[in-house]
């Protein structure tokens, strides 16, 4: 069908460009309601060609070539099978077992202010005006703890252990992370999943559908120890770490159906209100390893701090993340362009009226939570 | 190609030549640059011939470096090597001076260009066989290209063979991109990339591995590979007969990188009827090549049906203008 339609038309770049349109899953969000109609009968047509085995993807064994994109169908089955069932196996001990080889340690877990339903914002209108109210996890930020480490080496068992006991008890005094991995791949829960963990602080992210403000509340935190330094790019993680890591992660994303574009890094998310600049924490900007873990490559998602609330960022800000977050950003500004020119404002006018929606949410929600401090005092 | 009043250019960034296409009435213009330099000692005459000639140069002190197509024939005169901006399809990482330069000659180019254009820019697929290393290439290159004022964005370079060349199978077909530092290769199905990867063995291979055997600088013997070489028949000179050598051993290398990639790629879809294969680039030009690479590949068995090879209409500007196809795609 889509061929016959091409065929149909003459004009040579127009038939390109319907069949960028209708092919390429990359463009969706900035389709229309028709092209976006379009779309979706192509990646239906071809999800029941291949359920149907009628497309005819081959079966080889060793794939030696990474195609550009993959299409559409393989996506979604991804998905499927990262949030395919983890359950809890077994609990004693103050450990807890799960069915994909996750074990967490619960001796350092301690108690927060719970998580009360927090408010998100509609994607294509994220303003005070189009909010609505969540309870349960809706993504996870990836931290690293920036933390004193020995050389990680046998001889060093000792130091090692030490190390990890004393920044798990510092991370659990501060309610910093839910989860801390130590350089051996242990697990250990500190802040209780149905608690905030207070991990983000001022941070923006977006997903399909909404956009996220101050992640503490709808975000887990999960931290590695480590000390990610540039000059020796293959210590930011030891293997055991990852291995660890991934099983956590999908435990959470199974427990909470969290989509894969929701897992990302504090230097992703993070935000800083006061000059309107993100990166305000960079930790995990490049090295963090989505894809070792099962996860789509996020560094190339654009961050909707740019894109919905207008913040900006400076060079000094893509000196210290280097390559890795760049053409995020780009396409970001790029969005940002788009959407002006859409409205017939000039950039910075247009920015201005992201960042104004920007306050007005903060200061509702700082306005929210004196209110509650108040009412607990009375109480 | 219809809309003639769309602001869209096409840039075919290669390792041995920058193409710009875009729209002259009617008809697509393209403009070249050789993707090289050469330092050579400064004086005041020289400089006065170089200003009246319009010849892209800079001055660092006591020398003047000459950018772009005359610093072949500069280097070829002080009988020096060229510096090159990029080697194997990417930014030249032991070249200092290689992202200042490329800035340059990329300059050389759009100078002339008024207002704000859809700008896409050629990359190259991954090595086959290798890690993705291509990020930090491709985010400088469209750092300073967003710089230069335009709307920018990138595609693989065999991919824009397709779209410069077949839009009668709706951009369904192999397109090879023959350049200077890789070949690259992609499978399209109605434009979408499927299979895309490059081959470390192209016209820079060819130059130098003749250059090693011959004694002959590498640029010289581009040099006489562009001027007069062939592939048909037979070859009184010794540098045309080492070339000869080295590019059938530059086509199995193609063919053989294709075939492993063909067999094992694991979501290559089956169209059910032969798909079409373009060559394009400054390699695939000698009178010939195209036999020979059709030759290689029937005697392969290479696993897709393939129902014709063809050369492209103009190679050497294919990937620039498959760039400008995509741009004007992209323009409203």
């Amino acid at each position: 069908m889509i061929e016959w339609r091409a065929t149909a038309i003459h004009d040579p770049v127009e038939r390109l460009r319907y069949l960028r349109l209708v092919t390429s899953p990359t463009r969706r969000f900035r389709m229309g309601a028709e092209a976006r109609r379009l779309w979706l009968v192509g990646l239906a047509a071809l999800a029941l060609a291949i359920l149907s085995g009628n497309a005819g993807f081959g079966n080889s064994p060793k794939p030696t070539v990474r195609p550009l994109f993959l299409p559409p169908p393989v996506v979604v089955s991804r998905t499927w099978e990262s949030n395919a069932g983890v359950w809890l196996v077994d609990q004693r001990g103050g450990a807890e077992t799960y069915s994909n080889g996750l074990r967490i340690d619960n001796s350092f877990a301690v108690s927060n202010t719970p998580r009360d339903s927090y408010r998100v914002f509609e994607r294509e209108h994220p303003d005070i005006l189009h909010s609505h109210w969540k309870d349960s996890p809706a993504g996870i930020v990836f931290h690293t703890t920036e933390s004193e480490q020995a050389p990680f080496e046998e001889g060093q068992n000792q130091n090692l252990q030490r190390i990890s006991v004393g920044t798990l008890n510092h991370v659990r005094r501060n309610h910093s992370y839910h989860f801390f991995i130590d350089r051996f791949g242990r697990v250990f829960r500190v802040v209780k999943e149905a608690d905030i963990a207070f991990h983000a602080g001022r941070s923006v992210w977006g997903d399909d559908n909404f956009v996220y403000v101050n992640l503490n509340s709808a975000f887990l935190g999960i931290a590695l120890e480590t000390l990610v330094n540039k000059d020796k790019p293959l210590e930011a993680a030891t293997s055991a770490q990852i291995d660890s890591l991934r099983v956590l992660t999908q435990m959470l994303r199974a427990r909470y159906q969290i989509s894969d574009s929701n897992c990302v890094t504090h230097a992703q998310v993070s935000v800083n209100a006061s000059n309107m600049l993100i990166g305000y924490h960079t930790d995990w900007a490049d090295r963090f390893p989505f894809l070792e873990i099962g996860l789509k490559d996020n560094y190339l998602e654009a961050p909707a701090s740019l894109t919905a609330f207008g913040f900006g960022y400076d060079p000094s800000y893509v000196e210290s993340t280097g390559a890795r977050l760049l053409p995020a950003l780009m396409e970001a500004e790029d969005g940002l362009k788009a959407s002006a020119d859409r409205l017939h404002l000039p950039l910075g006018r247009y920015r201005l009226v992201l960042q104004k929606n920007y306050k007005e949410i903060t200061a509702v929600a700082s306005s929210i939570d004196a209110a509650k401090e108040t009412t607990n005092e009375q109480k | 190609m219809s809309k003639s009043n769309v602001p869209a250019l096409g840039l075919d960034i290669g390792t041995s030549r920058i193409c710009l296409a875009r729209h002259k009435g009617q008809d697509v213009d393209f403009q070249t640059q050789l993707n090289a330099f050469v330092t050579i000692p400064y004086s005041k005459m020289t400089e006065s011939v170089l200003k009246k000639a319009g010849i892209p140069h800079t001055i660092a002190g006591q020398e003047m470096v000459v950018q772009g197509n005359e610093s072949d024939r500069f280097a070829d005169l002080l009988n020096v090597e060229t510096r090159r901006t990029m080697t194997k399809g990417v930014l030249n990482a032991t070249e200092p001076d290689s992202l200042n330069m490329l800035r340059k000659i990329v300059g050389s180019l759009l100078e002339p260009v008024d207002g704000r254009h859809k700008l896409v820019f050629t990359v190259p697929a991954a090595p086959l066989g290798a890690e993705d290393g291509l990020t930090y290439h491709e985010a400088t290159l469209k750092q300073f290209l967003v710089e230069s004022g335009h709307d920018v964005k990138s595609i693989n370079e065999g991919l824009a063979v397709v779209y410069a060349e077949m839009e009668s199978s709706n951009y369904t077909g192999i397109g090879i991109s023959c350049g200077g530092g890789l070949c690259n290769v992609c499978f399209a199905y109605l434009s979408m990339p499927v299979l895309s990867f490059s081959i470390p063995k192209a016209g820079d291979y060819i130059d130098q591995s003749t250059s090693s055997m011959t004694g002959e600088r590498a640029n010289r013997i581009r040099l006489l590979k562009e001027e007069s070489f062939h592939l048909n028949g037979h070859f009184a000179d010794k540098n045309f007969q080492v070339l000869a050598v080295y590019y059938d051993e530059m086509i199995q290398s193609l063919v053989n990188g294709m075939k492993e990639a063909f067999s094992n790629a694991k979501n290559k879809p089956k169209i059910g009827r032969p798909v079409p294969l373009v060559l394009g680039g400054g390699t695939a030009l000698p009178e010939g090549f195209r036999d020979r690479f059709e030759k290689i590949l029937k005697a392969s068995e290479f696993p897709v049906p393939v129902s014709e090879v063809r050369l492209a209409a103009d190679p050497l500007y294919t990937s620039a203008k498959g760039a400008l196809v995509a741009a004007m795609t992209d323009a409203e």
